[in-house]
């Protein structure tokens, strides 16, 4: 397993492989099948990390669960042969949440992938390996859908979102994953299967479902969800709004809000960001301005276009130089295709981004924005934003090639300076993407001793003796990732 | 056990108040400060006390606590920390009650999305309670507005969980996981709250044409209360007028909101949304009621608890919940609390003996009498 150091700080090597392992795979080979059980080097190597350019691991093995059950027998055979037990739907995380850098089995959810939809309570028990897209298209035809839409929805899956408790453009108006998570079928330490929560509201006692609902797969291993679904929009607005001032766009963010409207989205992109959209996607947007703002209203024909007018009208206080108004569904589409593709579209710029997640009260926006930029620049990298402004959620991506690791170090560099800023601004470490590995040791930043000993408490009630996703979210000794040192293969990349 | 005179430290005695009426404990404590609680929390800790939490005394009747030693009163860990109107934050001492906030945040437009009749009660009580609005069916319940929690555990550990942001997934949820514990994992001390704008423009419309509710667009709320239906709308003027006009019946402008029933028995019954009106035609005739439709919580009283068996053993059934909210003392000696146990009671055990391990903070409310 290679093993590379950076900046004499920061190494990452992989755990040896369990020397059970061949005995670990003939025991699920019996399980499951020969041709469910994955242990070739070469088929390993592509489960070995999730879309972040952090840190691949090393699985012993990867299995493809078609029930519950089946996954309660992984979870003791994991735990016969002490063998860490790593969750992964789609691997479009941004953190190496999904990475097995402890080897073990990979529990690919992919097989489970049922769909049952109930229109009558406005809820479905959705598998972990569904898509997240795909739910909302089964939905569809009863007038619901499921609110959480990370730009990675064509791809990620619901167990995914589960376990990072995503966001997306829409939980602005709708709330996280966890607002949408009515129940949860759970496969717990021991191969204990639990379901927790249900469909009447406010299950006495502890709420456990809620605590495993971003929890990264280390409490155990989530196998289906039961989802609230919401009704399908009567109508909706999408707006293009551009900006001389970064300034301008953030007070017309706050402004929208204290009006007394909560838009369905409020994301904004800087010049930099659109530029690189544009340049692919020829989506007309406006490359001359210093950022815009993608504003969507939904709801009755009659209100979505008194809020959209009264949007139009707040922002031409901030001196807005245009408004645009999507005319029909193909124009929307593409002003959402420019703002979900926005990350591919940095693949011009360079073969490699790193991606920050992080949050500020949004009325530190314009400094916090300020400053990343300050940051980058005086690192001398190529920085650009797109982000979920009325949330006050950063997305600043630094563009670079990962081979000169000089260059990487820097990345590095500054993004700890990115995410050290955020934290003194008022932030919070992540929005949407999670811990994983990559914020793991900067969870001192933000909490103390107790905060973390606390946390580290509900981890070791679940899951004494740490099967799941070993190495996660907490930190814990030295740190294990290794920055820069894996090239993406596939520079479209992008789920955010 | 009961507390020896001078068994209590000075540092303690000066904390003490008269006992609030309702509560059994010989002892009242008002801390004014995270430390005082800290130090109240490690003297019961050692000495094997029971601590009962009390806000503004407007949830005790839920589960069966065993008799206290202490009463720790929260009102005196009041106040608003910090407002940003424009972050759409609130930071409050968990003893702050729900209506002075209200008040407060409704001069800017803006509410947390609190019970509508809260009464005394403070943010601790409801959300140790996890009580919620009835607008919860469109603006979700108390669980989705806690950002950030300070709590103290029962052996005396100050813990934060959460951030002052509106979004946020740095490590474990442990902030939204204190909604509904009734303390068992700590007393909070003080919170942040997510705000939510008010829009200019509310209407209420009173027995509409229930065959065209479905053409409504997620209203605010649509409650019954005995039998009157009501719809409650707000938004933009545009949208409210066209929805108001859609549905029939009497439109008055503004909210109006409907109180609980008060009885001497008060009932939680909690079923999947769809079994709202199915769940209203089991009741005993001469209880009262007041449903969220959309949600599945129906708020219940009652003058006696007979019926109350039946009722439950149908909740259960359809994968609900018959939960007793109030009752007089003793009056449900053969009836639990709670019914049938929850999924997971011994991890919510062991989980709790990692927070309170001496388990002095409201032993016996919760389900399975922990």
């Amino acid at each position: 397993m290679t093993s590379l150091t950076l900046g004499q700080q920061r190494v990452y090597e992989a755990r040896p492989l369990p020397s059970l392992s061949m005995s670990l795979v003939s025991d699920l080979e019996q399980l499951l099948g020969a041709d469910r059980v994955l242990h070739e080097p070469v088929e390993l190597y592509l489960y070995s990390k999730d879309a972040s350019s952090l840190v691949r691991g090393q699985p012993n093995c990867v299995v493809f669960p078609r029930t519950t059950e089946e996954v309660a027998e992984i979870v003791k055979l994991a735990e016969v042969h002490s063998a860490p037990v790593v969750a992964r739907g789609a691997g479009t995380g941004l953190t190496a949440g999904a990475s097995p850098t402890e080897g073990g089995i990979v529990v690919s959810t992919t097989s489970l992938n049922t769909v049952d939809i109930d229109p009558e309570n406005s809820s479905a028990w959705v598998g972990a390996g569904v898509i997240n897209l795909d739910l909302t298209l089964a939905a569809a035809p009863f007038g619901l859908q499921f609110a959480p839409d990370p730009s990675s929805q064509s791809a990620c899956t619901v167990g995914g979102n589960v376990a990072n408790n995503s966001g997306g453009p829409h939980c602005l108006a709708e709330g996280s994953t966890t607002s949408h998570i009515l129940g949860l079928e759970v496969v717990l330490a021991g191969g204990e299967v639990m379901v927790l929560g249900g469909l009447a509201p406010d299950t006495p006692g502890l709420d456990l479902k809620g605590l495993i609902v971003g929890s990264e797969g280390t409490l155990g291993v989530v196998t289906r969800a039961l989802v609230r679904l919401i009704p399908v929009d009567p109508d909706v607005r999408t707006l293009l709004i551009d900006f001389d001032q970064v300034e301008d766009a953030c007070g017309t963010v706050s402004d929208i809000i204290a009006a007394g409207c909560v838009p369905a989205a409020l994301e904004m992109m800087d010049q930099r960001m659109m530029e690189a959209v544009e340049n692919w996607l020829q989506a007309g947007l406006p490359t001359n301005r210093a950022a815009i703002l993608l504003v969507e209203v939904v709801g009755e024909t009659a209100g979505v276009e008194a809020e959209a007018a009264l949007i139009q009208e707040i922002a031409l206080s901030r001196h807005s130089q245009a408004v645009r108004v999507a005319s029909t569904e193909a124009e929307r589409q593409l002003l959402w295709k420019g703002r979900k593709s926005a990350f591919g579209a940095v693949a011009q710029l360079a073969p490699d981004y790193y991606l920050h997640d992080t949050v500020v009260p949004r009325t530190r926006l314009v400094e916090t924005m300020r400053d990343v930029n300050e940051i980058a620049d005086r690192h001398g990298l190529l920085l650009v934003n797109v982000f979920h402004a009325g949330d006050g959620n950063l997305h600043p991506l630094i563009a670079f090639d990962s081979s000169d690791l000089a260059i990487a170090e820097k990345v590095r560099l500054a993004g700890d300076e990115i995410v050290a800023l955020c934290i003194r601004n008022g932030g919070a470490l992540s929005g949407e993407h999670g811990i994983g590995v990559e914020k793991r040791d900067l969870m001192k930043m933000n909490f103390n001793e107790l905060d973390l000993d606390a946390q580290a408490r509900l981890k070791e009630t679940f899951d004494p003796r740490a099967t799941f996703n070993p190495s996660k979210v907490l930190p814990q000794g030295s740190l294990c990732f290794d920055f820069g040192g894996v090239r993406k293969e596939v520079p479209e990349g992008a789920w955010v | 056990m009961t507390v020896a005179p001078g068994a209590i430290p000075a540092t303690i005695r000066g904390m003490e108040v008269e006992v609030p009426s309702g509560s059994e404990a010989e002892t009242g404590l008002a801390p004014s400060s995270p430390e005082e609680v800290e130090t109240i929390l490690r003297f019961a800790t050692d000495q094997r006390l029971k601590v009962q939490v009390w806000g503004g005394g407007s949830h005790q009747g839920y589960g069966r606590l065993e008799t206290p030693d202490l009463v720790l009163l929260t009102n005196r860990l009041d106040g608003v920390e910090a407002w940003e109107p424009d972050d759409l934050t609130l930071t409050i001492g968990s003893g702050t009650q729900v209506a002075r906030f209200e008040e407060m945040l409704s001069e800017r437009n803006q509410t947390a999305v609190m019970p509508e009749h809260p009464g005394p009660a403070t943010i601790g009580g409801v959300i140790s309670a996890g009580v919620s609005s009835l607008k919860r069916g469109r603006l979700l319940g108390t669980r989705e507005r806690l950002l950030e929690v300070i709590m103290v555990t029962g052996d005396g550990r100050r813990v934060r969980a959460g951030g002052r942001v509106v979004k946020n997934v740095s490590g474990y949820d442990l902030s939204r996981f204190v909604v509904g514990a009734f303390g068992a994992l700590g007393v909070v001390v003080s919170v942040c709250l997510k705000l939510w704008p008010v829009p200019r423009a509310k209407a209420t419309v009173t027995d509409p044409d229930l065959d065209l509710l479905h053409t409504l667009s997620r209203p605010l709320a649509v409650l019954e209360r005995n039998g009157v239906t009501q719809v409650f709308l707000w938004g933009i003027d545009e949208e409210v007028e066209a929805s108001a006009d859609r549905i029939g019946g009497q439109m008055t402008p503004g909210h109006t909101w409907p109180t609980d029933p008060e009885a001497a028995f008060r009932w939680s019954l909690r079923v999947p949304p769809a079994l709202t009106a199915a769940a209203i035609s089991k009741l005993p005739a001469s209880w009262s009621y007041l449903a969220i439709h959309g949600v599945g919580e129906i708020r219940l009283g009652s003058d006696d608890a007979e019926g109350a068996q039946e009722l439950r053993e149908w909740s259960e059934a359809s994968a609900g919940r018959l939960v007793v909210v109030d009752s007089p003392r003793g009056s449900l000696p053969d009836f639990d609390p709670w019914g049938a146990l929850p999924e997971g009671i011994e991890i919510q055990r062991r989980l709790i003996g990692q927070f309170d391990p001496s388990r002095v903070i409201n032993p016996g409310r919760l389900p399975g009498g922990i």
